[in-house]
């Protein structure tokens, strides 16, 4: 396992939790499937199995431009936009390639990746691993996770996260087959204006709460989200354009923290 | 980034300018490189449509009683487009008669065979749809679809200038840092403004100030920086 492990999961409930987040990747064939909601699953479960500080996904539409699609922290999002932006990072190469792209200890790698590096110090991450979302030659994006520790994932970390970003993969491109027909574009413009959505979310929430940090308003958001079995994209939505009550969401995520 | 698409239809949009001129350059484009008869920019108000939908631009006669059909019978892809926040794509309106029994046979009576709309917004700031029309059936291409989504992001930005143009065309969409629109939630509470309005101040602030819309952004969310009313 990669170093830092806050909730290393003893083996049977791991074995659970994989064989759980393996069925809810692959269940896509439902009316309320939402891209962003399905990637935030796949980052969020990742950081639970593989034991890791963050990981984040980006994606690439059929013009090749790359977007950041979801990240299971804020510090990661950041990272993970930034390293779109200076075309820089293991994700990118890992894009372009089509191969996984490792870094064991990001401050070795200085010279491979000098801005993607100073960035990664900056949002407190030491080790990255990025595989590809991959079906045949088709690369639709890479699936990275980020360690405060250096980290080196085993031979079968490696492949399980392989296999998580796979299965996710076929969940996507399943799900627009069957629904649609239609490419992937029109799914992620959709993703990315809710991805927007629950960013402006967070501001009302972090305003209206007097806490400035957006991890806060985050975790306030979702935890609000999964309590009272909402999509964290409608809730946000509603948050965003005041038909929501945001005091409902600040006092139940008060009542979570110690 | 390998982006030479979306590239060339903004190469394209560069000497329009703003405004109005910028808003009739988006249509014409859309009409050119997206092989569609028509194309029309509406800007909508509120939550839901409530009639208070202007039509900006459109590209011919078509565009404008496709508009009015849709404001008679109060249903259509445009209404569903920004009712749902997210594309209507038919490539055959006469398998979607149950959807629309109104608008679908009128819109046929007018010769049209497919329609693709797109709503115009930044989160959950709506500001309008962009609506193409087509006398012959069939989907957009890939490559067509692609593009249309640039146009769109074209247009919304081009939406957000109409208030003051004459300037060139802000980032677009996929540009904006998270920050730009974190501080966009929170000058809503802090002004007591919608979430549009927030957005456009902000941009406002940038403009007026001469700084890139992500510093701004930075600026608020590190609360470095507080808008004011007259701002």
């Amino acid at each position: 396992m990669a170093g830092t492990s806050q909730e290393n999961a003893p083996g049977a409930s791991r074995e659970k939790l994989l064989a759980r987040t393996f069925v809810e990747l692959a269940d896509t064939l439902v009316d309320e499937f939402d891209v962003a909601d399905f990637l935030r699953t796949l980052v969020e479960q990742s950081v639970r199995l593989m034991a890791v500080s963050a990981a984040g996904v980006v994606l690439s539409d059929s013009n090749g431009k790359l977007r950041m699609a979801a990240a299971s922290s804020e510090r990661a999002g950041v990272l993970e936009t930034l390293a779109v932006e200076m075309d820089d990072g293991p994700c990118i190469d890992c894009l372009r390639s089509g191969h996984p792209v490792a870094s064991a200890d990001l401050t070795v790698d200085t010279e491979r990746w000098p801005r993607f590096v100073a960035a990664a110090a900056t949002a407190g991450f030491r080790g990255a691993q990025a595989v590809p979302m991959r079906l045949r030659r088709q690369v639709i994006g890479a699936l990275t996770l980020l360690n405060a520790e250096p980290m080196r994932l085993e031979r079968d970390e490696a492949d399980l996260l392989q296999a998580l970003a796979d299965v996710a993969t076929i969940g996507i491109l399943q799900h627009r087959a069957i629904v649609r027909g239609e490419v992937l574009t029109e799914q992620l413009q959709t993703a990315l204006n809710s991805r927007v959505t629950i960013e402006q979310a967070k501001g009302v929430v972090s305003a209206q709460s007097g806490d400035p940090d957006m991890e806060h308003a985050f975790t306030a958001l979702r935890g609000y989200a999964r309590a009272h079995n909402l999509r964290l994209a409608e809730l946000a939505r509603s948050i965003a354009n005041g038909s929501a009550d945001v005091a409902a969401v600040i006092t139940f995520a008060s009542k979570l923290r110690p | 980034m390998a982006d030479e698409g979306s590239d060339r239809l903004l190469a394209l949009l560069a000497d329009a300018g703003g405004g109005p001129a910028l808003i009739r350059r988006i249509c014409e484009l859309c009409v050119s490189d997206l092989a569609v008869s028509g194309a029309s920019i509406s800007v909508m108000g509120g939550q839901t449509v409530d009639g208070s939908q202007v039509l900006v631009h459109t590209t011919g006669l078509i565009g404008v009683k496709l508009e009015d059909l849709q404001l008679t019978v109060g249903e259509g892809p445009t209404v569903d487009a920004y009712n749902s926040s997210g594309p209507v794509l038919v490539a055959d309106l006469a398998t979607e008669h149950w959807r629309w029994p109104a608008f679908a046979p009128g819109a046929a009576a007018l010769g049209v065979a497919a329609v693709f709309s797109f709503p115009l917004q930044v989160g959950a700031a709506r500001m309008g749809v962009l609506d193409l029309h087509r006398t012959t059936t069939g989907p957009l291409s890939k490559r067509q679809l692609t593009d249309a989504f640039q146009l769109v992001e074209a247009s919304t930005v081009a939406l957000l200038d109409n208030v003051e143009s004459g300037h060139t065309m802000g980032p677009l969409l996929g540009d904006m840092h998270n920050g730009v629109h974190q501080a966009t939630g929170i000058v809503t509470v802090q002004l007591g403004v919608s979430i549009h309005d927030a957005l456009l101040r902000i941009r406002a602030h940038a403009y007026s100030h001469q700084l890139p819309l992500n510093e701004v952004g930075r600026q608020i969310v590190n609360r470095e920086l507080r808008l004011e009313m007259e701002d």
